[in-house]
């Protein structure tokens, strides 16, 4: 029963939204804080749009749960630790912490820094580049492959994969529950293989490591170590180079902001918490309500589908000054890029690290860019990566 | 000026000791080491603010003394 929450024309599926989804969250928190879009994959759920409601949806698991029935991104089972509501999802949580902790991640910057040179050399002197091809979307995929010890020399076969779930070429809701349940059976095969191997002979990686992980003293099963590595998959390879690409993008539009990045790399860290914010390149998180409740004066029945807009409340004028306003020099930035509450990103510090790499490498060889004569940028719809990130220097 | 980290909100976003270093550490899994609320050098009273000011959970507790 969701007869009070009105319906609205937005999608937020619609390529032409993805590129300004700031206009449309505005409008969204003003006039319907609750509303049923017309989406193809957010009819029947609804979205919430208000810092504070966002806010109650991420700190309150027992309502709003990460249930798997939440969304459809191919898994037989639920994602660990992400589709687990406490109390278990403490416990796999607390395992998987220590993998992606700011101690681990020093380890790991040279090893980005070396690889983020070798792209960076093969395009330098071109005089141009696709931003995302040449750079966003290799760094961070061949680091995470790297990482969870998948065979590297399969990395476009996994990127192929991953696309196939997260931006199934479909052209109906049917189609794209039959397109996306395809692709999760070939990862799973693929985790499943090397899960395989590892059993047998652990190598320094992430699934060796979660393989000999405990969790109440016992040893995580077989299924939990696929789950968790599925996961992984699906967040590894798209997020990092979603963010990179919508960074860039906007620093090749602004070139005030360009100018003080490649001046100045100590403000780095800041410019990418600010961009984070202002572009949340994942602007959605989807939940699932336990029992009947309300948010802005709207009821919401146990069992709504609820698409929880943290882009929206990461420029809610309720909350922020000045939300449009890119700002590194921005003293309170409780931005939700990461998410929050108990699902706060895993990834998150990993994250960072690699967009501070990447970032202070890229303006160091490459400090004045633009974007290509003409080009009109495009976003892709749900995490925003920008496929055809054409620069000039 | 006092501080301190409440461990139940804490969800290791980490920006208290990105942005004050000198006051709050990370823990082996990334989230801010508990401590005791504890005074504030008046040398660090920025960087206390800003941990304050940056937290998405809410989780850095500042008591500004009005003695």
């Amino acid at each position: 029963m969701t007869d009070a929450a009105p319906d609205s024309h937005y999608t937020l599926e619609r390529p032409e939204e993805a590129v300004d989804p700031q206009s449309i969250y505005r409008d969204l928190r003003d006039n319907t804080p609750v509303v049923q879009l017309s989406g193809r994959s957010t009819t029947g759920t609804l979205t919430i749009s208000r810092h504070e409601d966002v806010m109650r949806a991420l700190r309150t698991p027992e309502l709003f749960s990460s249930d798997s029935s939440a969304v459809q991104i191919g898994n037989i089972r639920p994602l660990v630790p992400l589709q687990v509501d406490p109390p278990h999802h403490s416990k796999h949580r607390k395992a998987l912490d220590p993998l992606f902790a700011p101690k681990q991640m020093v380890k790991y910057e040279p090893r980005v820094r070396e690889l983020i040179r070798e792209l960076i050399d093969e395009v330098a002197d071109n005089g141009h580049c696709n931003f995302h091809n040449d750079i966003a979307e290799p760094l961070p995929s061949t680091i995470f492959v790297e990482l969870l010890g998948l065979p590297v020399s399969r990395v476009n076969e996994f990127l192929a994969l991953k696309d196939g779930i997260i931006r199934p070429p479909a052209r109906s809701l049917e189609e794209r529950y039959e397109m996306v349940k395809a692709t999760g059976q070939k990862i799973y095969a693929v985790l499943e293989e090397v899960v395989e191997a590892r059993m047998e002979e652990r190598q320094d990686d992430f699934l060796s490591t979660i393989i000999d992980a405990k969790v109440d003293g016992q040893p995580l099963s077989r299924d939990d170590v696929v789950d968790i590595g599925y996961l992984f998959f699906l967040a590894g390879l798209d997020t990092v180079s979603a963010s990179l690409d919508c960074i860039v993008a906007y620093l090749a539009q602004n070139p005030d902001h360009r100018q003080r990045v490649a001046d100045d790399p100590a403000i780095i860290p800041h410019a990418i918490e600010e961009l984070l914010r202002y572009e949340s390149p994942v602007p959605i998180v989807p939940r699932i309500t336990t029992a009947d409740t309300e948010m802005s004066g709207c009821p919401i029945a146990e069992g709504s589908r609820i698409t929880v807009l943290l882009g929206s409340a990461n420029t809610d004028e309720r909350v922020w000054d000045n939300p449009d306003q890119v700002d590194f020099d921005r003293e309170s930035n409780k931005h939700l890029g990461f998410g929050g509450g108990v699902h706060r990103c895993l990834g998150s510090h990993l994250a960072r690290m690699e967009l501070r790499v990447a970032l202070e490498e890229w303006h160091a060889r490459v400090p004045d860019y633009r974007l290509a004569d003409g080009l009109e940028l495009r976003y892709s719809p749900g995490i925003r990566q920008v496929d055809n990130l054409e620069l000039v220097w | 000026m006092r501080i301190r980290v409440d461990t139940e909100l804490c969800q290791g976003h980490g920006r208290c000791y990105m942005l004050a270093p000198d006051l709050f550490e990370a823990d082996d899994d990334g989230y801010s080491q508990p401590t005791d609320e504890r005074a504030v050098p008046a040398e660090l009273a920025d960087q206390a603010r800003r941990a304050f000011m940056n937290c998405p959970e809410d989780a850095v507790i500042l008591t500004e003394e009005t003695s």
